[in-house]
């Protein structure tokens, strides 16, 4: 599990002084290693792959302007997922009148190569979209970014009891309107 | 069932890479914008755009004073001019006044010079 006391893997904190003191391949090095959890991060947020790509592009510049005041690549890494959030839910609620694309226009989010079901898990990414703009960050923090209840009230300024209560309503609502395949086996057997 | 649930989220919601495409855009764009912030020169320098900006507010801000500041000295020298008529009108008044005074002493005068004249009256 990533933590706020694990470094993101992929870059040292040895390439972030060099990226700090303007080493232009310590930086493109920083992006790659962290573009992936923000760009996912703005996407499964917003929804779109522009805005999620302009989003993306936003928070990279705005760590650009901040380079030298990252401390570490934890450190650099909890920046990036709280300013990814906090900018994404501020765009939701500008734009909340505003009716979103249908993830049907999108193409598919990654490969199934992992076995998983293809279609559950584009239900269960549409259902994500219903979710308030926190709760959705919330969740994404926890199943997305592997972070625990503490890091994520850490990393969205909320208390741990919100967080908890986040979690727990976001899953119950999942839970009811997610079909379980292992019960719907069962249900086949007995008819 | 929950751990089932949470299992299938983490498969669903897996981090996956932008194109290449945008990834390469996105490290020009930043690693550029870096250059120009090491770079002191640069550093202050506007976009053409802003630049444009600037130079139409500060030409529209010029006008506006030279317009007000034009306003202000043909209201001074209104002023000026109507004061300087009013103390016309009052030397002119001043003036008639001690013509009018003086005529009416000269009719006085020549109306009871006669009357002093005749006799038995």
């Amino acid at each position: 599990m990533l933590t706020l006391t694990e470094a993101a893997p992929g870059f040292s904190d040895e390439q972030l002084a060099k990226a700090r003191s303007g080493d232009a391949a310590a930086l493109a090095s920083l992006i790659r290693a962290h573009q992936r959890s923000v760009y996912t991060l703005a996407l499964r947020m917003l929804d779109t792959r522009e805005l999620a790509e302009d989003l993306t592009q936003e928070v990279f510049m705005q760590l650009n302007r901040n380079l030298k005041s990252m401390a570490s690549n934890t450190h650099l890494s909890f920046w990036l997922r709280k300013v990814t959030t906090y900018r994404a839910i501020d765009q939701l609620r500008r734009r909340s009148r505003i009716e979103m694309m249908p993830l049907d226009d999108e193409a598919p989010l990654h490969s199934t190569a992992d076995g998983g079901d293809p279609l559950l898990q584009r239900h269960l990414q549409r259902l994500l979209l219903e979710l308030s703009p926190p709760a959705r960050a919330v969740l994404l923090l926890r199943y997305q970014e592997d972070l625990d209840p503490i890091d994520i009230a850490r990393t969205l300024d909320m208390p741990i009891n919100t967080v908890k209560s986040h979690l727990k309503r976001s899953l119950e609502i999942l839970r009811q309107r997610t079909p379980n395949p292992d019960r719907s086996r069962c249900e086949d057997q007995s008819t | 069932m929950s751990d089932d649930l949470e299992s299938r989220l983490r498969a669903a919601l897996r981090p996956v890479a932008p194109s290449e495409e945008f990834t390469q855009k996105l490290i020009a764009r930043v690693t550029a914008d870096q250059g120009s912030e090491v770079n002191p020169r640069g550093a202050g320098r506007r976009s053409p755009k802003a630049s444009a900006w600037w130079l139409s507010a500060s030409l529209a801000a010029s006008l506006l004073v030279a317009t007000g500041v034009q306003h202000h000295l043909k209201e001074r020298r209104d002023t000026e001019r109507g004061l300087e008529a009013r103390r016309q009108v009052i030397e002119a008044l001043r003036v008639t006044s001690q013509k009018l005074n003086l005529a009416y002493e000269v009719i006085k005068s020549e109306s009871s010079s006669p009357a002093d004249d005749e006799p038995g009256v």
